[in-house]
C-alpha cells in the first residue's frame, strides 16, 4: 500500500493503519520504514475491540482487516482476511474509492 | 466492482488515538472531508 500512497492522496482518501503494538514500538517501526500514511498504535486494542464488537470484522481472531469509510462516516466496504496474506488488492480499494467519489 | 460496495452501510464507530508523531487523530474529524481507508494489522513491529 505504501508505493501507491499517492494514488490515495490524489483521490482525497486518507489511509489510516491501526496496529496492536505499544505506541513506542509502533512509532519506531513506522519511522524506520518511512511509512507515508497515518499510523495509530492501539496497544490496549480498544479500537479493534470496538470494531470487532460493533462491525464484526474480527471473526477469526486478529486477522488483517480493511474498511472504507465514506465522507458521511458510513462504512461502505469491509474485508476481513482469512489468513495473514488475505488482503485485498490496492486496485480494488482504489476502484471503490473512485466509485464513492463518483456518487 | 460495484458489487464490492456494502449494500447496508453502517456508521463507523468513532475513536481517537495518537499517531506516530503524538498527534491525536479522531475518525470523525475526516467526516465531510475525506474518504478514510482503515487498515487493521495483526502487528508488524
Amino acid at each position: 500500500m505504501r508505493q501507491e500512497h499517492d494514488e490515495f492522496v490524489k483521490r482525497g482518501a486518507e489511509v489510516i493503519a491501526i496496529g496492536p503494538e505499544s505506541a513506542r514500538a509502533f512509532a519506531e517501526w513506522w519511522q524506520e520504514h518511512r511509512m507515508p500514511f497515518t499510523g495509530l498504535a492501539d496497544p490496549d486494542h480498544s479500537v479493534s475491540k470496538l470494531y470487532g464488537q460493533q462491525v464484526k470484522i474480527f471473526k477469526l481472531g486478529r486477522m488483517p482487516a480493511q474498511l472504507i469509510v465514506d465522507r458521511n462516516g458510513m462504512i461502505r466496504y469491509k474485508h476481513y482476511g482469512d489468513s495473514m496474506s488475505d488482503i485485498p488488492e490496492n486496485g480494488d480499494i482504489l476502484a471503490i474509492i473512485d466509485e464513492l467519489n463518483g456518487e | 466492482m460495484s458489487g464490492m460496495i456494502q449494500v447496508d452501510p453502517q456508521p463507523a464507530p468513532d475513536f481517537e488515538l495518537a499517531d506516530t508523531g503524538g498527534r491525536m487523530v479522531k475518525l470523525s474529524d475526516y467526516k465531510g472531508n475525506k474518504i478514510v481507508v482503515l487498515v487493521f494489522n495483526r502487528g508488524f513491529a
